[in-house]
């Protein structure tokens, strides 16, 4: 069996996924035993026009970056989105909630009409491209990203969690946060990080993302059970880009 | 058998020379709650715990273990685990759930995996020192246990009676120095213990008995509460994963980075996860929230029966604190089902166990059910009292749950029914159904709350169910305050509560009437003049206001000057009913059926219905 291809590419993103694939320390050369890296700007010096697995972090915020990532898909077998940025948005969706021309001069504020900062609404990849397979997490979990990869290059479909957080916050026997008068957004969001957050005493955030089904109907029932508001939960999807997708339904 | 008394310096000793020996998993606290973790000192041990996170199946079944070595040329491996250890402090329910897992583990195809760790284990179980909140093992039968175990512990005053009843059991207590023979009062006393917690292991009670539940969901299977319930499910699995008797489980391979070896693993799964039953093709066989909810009910309450003769749960109550929305609750969905299974419009017959007029027109009853079950209502719901020949009344529980074996009702002899109630004595019958309608918040909005109690006339009638359930749970609330209002001082109804009420700490009660005479020391001027006397923190306030229809719109408009939301205040209110089930129509507010919707309402969902207020 030959060894694939595999470039990395970056978006809008804090590149804080791509170092967690560099922090793999030892097991990097594991994995480099099992794909052969041909594109990878943050690891190496290289640029490829040829790979099989084409690995996307970050999300899309301008339209030449739209252009970029076609070209992308053209060429590669596998298009594997990286980190929440990627897969929903991410952080950088909070944007889509203002007006992007205030949005920009709170941030930027005199540089804020520079031609270089010009921006878009925030998109996920398969907003623009069709993607095979999402790692999700802000930042996305190094065992996971191994595991994924390993089934890649066996030809294998990786088994992604399609249930909630709670799943693995059960098995970890912590305290619910909702006995703890909080907002959690694990019955909502995709499994997989091993109930990272709630395991540390602090709600979910959801950057994996929702489940493909998630029953809003109820966290906005029970956010009346537990004596907060639908507004409340709004708030804490605001951090994380699947907001807009279901909460206005 | 073997029956050992020690007491709490010598019983910790015990239990370190146990650690020293083997490998001790026992209950230790984790924040608020307890857990089974390993063991390493006496002191850590926490027998007085009420329920686990999670039930001591994760010593048998591991939330994820390795079951075989491979490599891709197709040679496997077992890999199981021979290490003796002990399980210490299982509950009585847990007992019978481990007993339950083990015939489904050892019949038919055995699984060594499990059994290996199974034949490992020695389990010391603990009669229940402390109920939780949900636990209803008094309901199932598995309250207590006499097999299942190696050694029983039982507090006694301040020492532990230590039954062995096994060879591997009476083998932890050899060399043990210093030990003293249980007296037959110690054992008298065990015996009240166990006859205690069959009653007080009872949170959520069952209308009918455990055996009689494949029978009931043989009939049930379309039921409307499928989908009603589980309209509020998450598909977290949360009720499968905590509850002691559910196994199923998820096999994965996963490589190593040689991609010639590997491992193949298990993981708890969940009935309750969308994809446990689907196949490729994209066909799902319980695609529907509804059928995926009804599954464990039937699992537990029939299937399960007809696989190893019991019904598999052991009323442990871990599902119902798991579920966020609320809605994992067996009793709940059992009792249901019960009910719908009867027809609604038969009463249940009950007997007045006391009667003792209050005042001029209002009488007070303590009733207990013929069936010798509880009422299971919830403070702030409604019965039905049924006089064949006269007709039905609506009357308000007055007691709290918490008070169990019997009821209590107060009744204004107004019309006929209310009047031919009030020439009953003890020993007469009387046909009650219900419990109906909606609760004070008492389980979650107001818990952690300062409570601000406002009720005029008979309306301290249904409040005070609730008022004693908060203070039966007393840590669970804040401060409370209790307004009372009545037209007359005769009219005063449960004066010495009140008085006691009044001397709580934390409590306070203001009272106060319309029209005065020489015997009232008291505030004078309708309700509202009591909410200027308080202080009131509107950020950490829930209200709860019942009385005549004239009070309402005075008391809530002061409220909201008093800056609070319609969100926080709660308000029991009072129409016409006739049936009290959603049907004839007598109740209805606009589009609400006060019966089931109400009586408690949260404010601000009827601020804008017309006929409300
Ligand atoms: C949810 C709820 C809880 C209640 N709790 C209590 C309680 O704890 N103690 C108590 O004494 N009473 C309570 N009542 C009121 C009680 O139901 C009525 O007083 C009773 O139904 C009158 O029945 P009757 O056969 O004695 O009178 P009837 O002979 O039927 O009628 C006599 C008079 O009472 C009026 N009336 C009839 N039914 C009602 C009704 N449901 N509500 C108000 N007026 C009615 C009639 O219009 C008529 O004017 C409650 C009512 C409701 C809806
Ligand atoms: S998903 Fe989070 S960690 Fe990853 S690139 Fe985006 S912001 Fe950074
Ligand atoms: S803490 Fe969050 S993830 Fe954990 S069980 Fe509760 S809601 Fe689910
Ligand atoms: S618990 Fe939620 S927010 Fe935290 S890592 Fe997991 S998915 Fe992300
Ligand atoms: S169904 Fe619920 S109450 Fe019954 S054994 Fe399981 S977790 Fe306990
Ligand atoms: S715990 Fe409740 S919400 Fe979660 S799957 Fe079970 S019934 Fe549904
Ligand atoms: S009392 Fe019959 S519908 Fe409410």
């Amino acid at each position: 069996m030959s060894k694939p291809k595999l470039a990395i590419f970056d978006f809008a993103s804090c590149e804080g996924c791509q170092l967690q694939i560099i922090n793999m320390e030892e097991e990097i050369l594991d994995l480099m035993s099992i794909v052969n890296p041909v594109e990878w700007r943050e690891a190496m010096s290289e640029q490829s026009e040829d790979f099989d697995i084409a690995v996307i972090e970050g999300s899309i915020t301008r339209s030449g970056d739209e252009e970029r990532l076609r070209r992308i898909r053209e060429r590669a077998k596998v298009v594997v989105a990286l980190g929440a940025c990627a897969t929903c948005g991410g952080v950088n969706k909070i944007m889509n909630n203002f007006n992007i021309e205030e949005a920009k001069k709170a941030v930027y504020q005199e540089a804020s009409l520079m031609p270089h900062l010009n921006t878009s609404l925030t998109k996920a990849v398969d907003e623009v491209i069709d993607v095979d397979y999402k790692i999700h997490g802000c930042p996305i979990d190094r065992k996971e990203f191994a595991y994924i990869i390993r089934c890649l290059a066996l030809g294998k479909n990786p088994e992604i969690p399609a249930y909630a957080v709670c799943v693995e916050c059960k098995l970890k026997e912590n305290i619910c946060r909702y006995e703890q008068g909080e907002i959690c957004l694990g019955p909502l969001t995709r499994a997989g990080c091993g109930a990272r957050c709630p395991s540390v005493e602090t709600w979910c955030f959801g950057c994996r993302g929702f489940i493909d089904d998630p029953n809003i109907y109820a966290a906005k029932e029970v956010m009346n059970k537990y004596g907060k508001t639908s507004e409340d939960l709004k708030d804490r999807m605001m951090l994380f880009g699947s907001k807009q997708r279901y909460i206005y339904e | 058998m073997k029956i050992i008394k020690l007491d709490q310096t010598s019983f910790n000793f015990w239990v370190d020379r146990l650690i020293k020996k083997q490998c001790v998993f026992g209950v230790q606290s984790k924040g608020d709650r307890f857990v089974f973790d390993t063991l390493t000192r006496a002191e850590d041990l926490r027998l007085d715990y009420d329920v686990t996170i999670l039930p001591p199946k994760k010593y048998f079944l591991p939330q994820r273990e390795d079951l075989l070595d491979f490599s891709i040329k197709g040679e496997y491996k077992s890999i199981t685990e021979r290490e003796p250890f002990i399980l210490l402090g299982v509950h009585p329910y847990d007992v019978v759930a481990i007993s339950q897992m083990d015939r489904v583990f050892s019949a038919d195809n055995y699984d060594v995996h499990y059994m290996s760790r199974r034949y490992n284990a020695t389990i010391i179980s603990c009669d229940v020192q402390r109920a939780s909140n949900q636990v209803f093992a008094g309901s199932m039968n598995t309250a207590t246990v006499q097999a299942g175990f190696d050694i029983l512990l039982t507090k006694i005053g301040d020492s532990y009676l230590i039954d062995a009843r096994t060879a591997k059991g009476e083998a932890l207590l050899e060399g043990l120095t210093v030990r003293t023979e249980p007296t037959d009062k110690d054992l008298q006393e065990r015996k009240q213990v166990w006859k205690e917690n069959a009653r007080l292991l009872q949170k959520n009670k069952l209308k009918g008995k455990p055996e009689e539940l494949p029978e009931l969901l043989e009939k049930s299977y379309y039921d409307p509460i499928w989908e009603e319930k589980s309209k509020l499910c998450f598909s977290c699995g949360s009720c499968n994963l905590v509850c002691p008797t559910c196994y199923c489980f998820d096999v994965q391979d996963d490589l190593n980075w040689d991609m010639q070896t590997g491992k193949r693993t298990r993981a708890w799964d969940g009935c309750l996860l969308r994809d446990f039953a689907a196949v490729a093709g994209g066909h799902n066989f319980r695609r529907q929230r509804a059928d995926r909810y009804r599954h464990r009910f039937y699992r537990k309450g029939k299937y399960m029966a007809e696989k190893i003769g019991q019904v598999a749960c052991v009323g442990c109550g871990r599902c119902i604190d798991a579920c966020i929305p609320n809605i994992a609750n067996p009793v709940e969905v059992y009792n249901q089902l019960f009910m719908s299974q009867k027809n609604i419009y038969i009463p249940e017959q009950v007997t007045l166990l006391k009667t003792e007029k209050m005042t001029e027109r209002e009488t007070f009853y303590e009733l207990k059910m013929d069936s010798g079950l509880d009422l299971g209502h919830e403070p702030g719901q409604f019965v039905e009292i049924s006089l064949p020949g006269i007709g039905e009344a609506p009357i308000s529980v007055s007691s709290s749950p918490t008070q169990t074996g019997t009821f209590q009702i107060v009744v204004r002899a107004v019309g006929n029914v209310t009047t031919a109630m009030s020439r009953l004595k003890p020993g007469d019958h009387v046909g009650v159904r219900g419990p109906f309608g909606s609760q004070f918040p008492v389980h979650d909005v107001m818990k952690g709350k300062d409570i601000l109690i406002i009720c005029g006339g008979i309306g301290l009638v249904p409040i005070r169910s609730a008022i004693n359930f908060i203070l039966d749970n007393r840590d669970d609330y804040g401060a409370m305050t209790i307004l009372y209002g009545m037209k007359k001082p005769k009219d005063q109804l449960f004066a010495t509560e009140l008085e006691e009420w009044s001397k709580l700490p934390g409590v306070q009660v203001l009272q106060t009437v319309d029209c005065y005479d020489e015997s009232w020391k008291g505030n004078v001027g309708v309700i509202t003049t009591l909410l200027s006397l308080i202080k009131l923190n509107s950020e950490s306030t829930v209200a709860v206001v019942c009385g005549p229809p004239v009070m309402y719109p005075f008391v809530l408009k002061d409220l909201e000057t008093m800056g609070m939301t319609a969100e926080s205040i709660y308000v029991s209110l009072e129409r016409r009913m006739k049936c009290g089930v959603g049907k004839c129509g007598h109740c209805q507010m606009n589009e609400i059926y006060v019966c089931q919707e109400g009586p408690v309402f949260k404010y601000s969902d009827i601020k804008e219905v017309m006929e409300a207020i």
